[in-house]
């Protein structure tokens, strides 16, 4: 069989988030009704759906950038409220938002220790300690196997798969207990995409890190997610397990719990537009 | 639909073989023509094409001059100029890479060392005193310049212009635009900028032949500090960062306002030290001392010298080079019997061409990925 796959979730792994009926408006316009979402530990949870079906408003969040209106965050068995992302930060949530916050004119390694530099003393100065940082960088990216021209190399000149792996890279090194990737492959060609998939495989394979990755199109992140939960109108209307359901089942359960042409369409749209 | 998630598959079985993909990716390529060569030096080495133009520059002066030039006491006058502009040059640099400029260099270029000499002939006040006074009422400058530009969103070429002006008109308006007279006090102005140098009676290297460059040792000094804060350094690194992609840099948790409210302090008060060193002299405190284009200069200076205006770039030892340059032009000219005035075309085409050459040498690095 495909030397890819990977083996099911158990059913034992511990459930590390429930977020849970959380809504959220914003002035007159509701973004998120009762949305309930659970992340399991090592869990890829993908959330899927059309713009403005809440799925950014849900995980900004997760990552302290908006609080909800109503609803509760539990992470590892307790309650916790994030006031700021620097507070979801401290909890053990990485995001790597869409523009992905890399340093253009700045070294591949500099940028993933971009505001928790080494430093050493010289002279009774605190200076960076680049050959550090440099050698950590380039065991860090070896070991998940990012393939990258050499640590030294400016962002500025790697393509832009290459750009989405250093920031999910520097993301994880701090061993976050949650990932949330927003949109990771917007903007990607299906070959520099595929990268980026690769290494979300790559993730989910050590079962270290739950990640919450967000897209359009359910078909791309098919292979690499253990379940996908689809939301329509700041709703969840849909949470499938991945080994449990094909594609085309999905269109067909969408269809029948919504049994509204516009969803169908909907989420024909999101299955097989793009790309 | 399947045939696509197949496909699908097989891009991401694909990536995961690494051997493959290192050949394919490989970004960085190695040049080897000899235009990629000449590029790559370029891109790398940013200081190494105008250091080029300063030795074509010296070798054409010392001809044209009759080997006039390279003599201590002409070189005084280029390095001194080398100094002042220099020691402005690099805070400036490090503002453009956080991609803002200060152009009250012109005017806090004068408050320093017009307080100094306040100070010491109203109330007697020894001059190290009223020089570290004057650089603290040039490094405020900087704060005021940083905080509107940060806080209420003014651009800093606006910002800079309303303290141009307005520190200016004070300075001025003190004693109706006389200069002051500052007196000797040995060793300040020796050590600072005061050239002892008797070319008939000193050997060229003596202490006294040294004097004649104490501006531009202090400027290599500068310099070289803030390379290592640009290279080496936490501030650096995010002073870098805060120019190339300010969103993100805050996003990660640079504090972006307070990096650029301190290079904005760095540039007042490097301007002040610049105007001590100036008057320190001839011993005379001109209110007017960086009127004119002095802040303009050294922007040139800065821009000859490799570093962008659009942020993110830029080399302290560059722009110190660049002053040389610039300093060149202004004196080399004259001396090999042009018209005063005519430097100033050269220097203008010099920025033009040098702003050009960044800008394709940029170009050609993200392109050709050298």
């Amino acid at each position: 069989m495909n030397p890819q796959k990977i083996a099911p979730l158990g059913a034992d792994a511990p459930t590390i988030l429930e977020m849970r009926n959380i809504s959220k408006s914003f002035g007159a316009v509701t973004a998120l009704v009762d949305a309930s979402i659970t992340l399991q530990r090592g869990e890829v949870l993908a959330l899927v759906g059309d713009n403005g079906a809440g799925k950014s408003t849900l995980i900004k969040i997760l990552s302290g950038f908006h609080q909800p209106d109503g609803g509760v965050i539990i992470l590892n068995g307790k309650e916790v409220l994030f006031a700021s992302p620097r507070d979801a930060r401290a909890n053990g949530i990485e995001t790597v938002y869409q523009d992905l916050a890399l340093i253009g004119d700045l070294s591949i390694f500099h940028n993933m220790f971009l505001g928790r530099e080494y430093h050493k003393r010289i002279f009774g100065l605190n200076l960076l300690d680049n050959a550090k940082m440099r050698d950590l960088a380039v065991k860090y990216l070896k070991t998940i196997e990012i393939s990258i021209p050499s640590v030294n190399s400016t962002v500025d000149l790697l393509s832009g798969g290459q750009r989405q792996c250093v920031a999910v890279a520097r993301s994880i090194y701090s061993s976050p207990t949650i990932l949330v990737l927003d949109e990771p492959l917007a903007a990607l060609g299906v070959r520099e995409g595929g990268q980026v998939l690769g290494l979300i495989q790559k993730l989910r394979r050590q079962r270290d890190v739950s990640i919450i990755l967000i897209v359009h199109n359910y078909n791309q992140v098919f292979e690499v997610c253990d379940r996908i939960n689809f939301l329509h109108s700041g709703r969840i209307v849909l949470n499938a397990s991945t080994d449990e359901t094909s594609e085309e089942e999905l269109i067909r359960i969408v269809k029948s719990g919504l049994g509204e042409q516009a969803m169908l369409d909907r989420a024909l749209e999101a299955g097989s537009g793009r790309s | 639909m399947s045939q696509k998630l197949k496909q699908n598959n097989e891009q991401a079985a694909l990536v995961i073989e690494p051997s493959r993909e290192k050949t394919r990716e490989a970004g960085v390529k190695t040049p080897s023509t000899t235009l990629e060569k000449l590029l790559f030096i370029l891109s790398r080495y940013r200081e190494a094409s105008i250091a080029a133009v300063a030795v074509v520059l010296v070798v054409y002066f010392q001809i044209g001059s009759h080997g006039q030039f390279i003599e201590t006491q002409f070189l005084g006058v280029v390095f001194r100029d080398t100094g002042r502009f220099g020691l402005i040059a690099v805070a400036e640099v490090m503002l453009m890479i956080t991609a803002e400029i200060d152009l009250s260099v012109g005017s806090t270029f004068a408050l320093a060392p017009y307080t100094m000499g306040l100070l010491s002939v109203t109330w007697g006040v020894p001059l190290p005193i009223g020089a570290l006074v004057g650089v603290a009422l040039c490094v405020l400058v900087g704060v005021i310049n940083g905080v509107i530009t940060v806080r209420f969103r003014v651009p800093s070429l606006i910002t800079t212009v309303g303290t141009l002006f307005f520190v200016q008109g004070i300075v001025v308006s003190i004693y109706n635009s006389q200069p002051i007279m500052t007196p000797v006090e040995e060793p300040f102005n020796e050590f600072f900028g005061e050239s002892l140098y008797n070319p008939r009676a000193d050997a060229l290297f003596s202490l006294h032949s040294l004097t004649a460059f104490s501006p531009v040792l202090w400027a290599i000094l500068v310099v070289a500090v803030m390379s290592v804060v640009l290279n080496r350094t936490t501030f650096g690194l995010h002073t870098i960062a805060t120019g190339s992609n300010p969103i993100g840099a805050r996003e990660i948790g640079v504090r972006i306002d307070r990096i650029k409210v301190y290079n904005f302090m760095i540039a007042g008060g490097l301007a002040g030290f610049a105007g001590v060193i100036n008057t320190l002299q001839f011993s005379s405190a001109d209110p007017a001392a960086g009127a004119g284009f002095l802040n303009l200069e050294a922007i040139a200076a800065a821009v000859i010298g490799g570093t962008s205006l659009l942020g993110g770039s830029g080399t302290a030892v560059g722009a110190l080079i660049g002053a040389f340059v610039v300093s060149t032009l202004n004196n080399g000219l004259v001396m090999i019997g042009a018209q005063a005035t005519v430097s100033d075309i050269f220097l203008g085409a010099g920025i033009l061409a040098a702003m050009m050459l960044n800008v394709q040498v940029d170009r050609l690095r993200t392109r050709r990925r050298i």
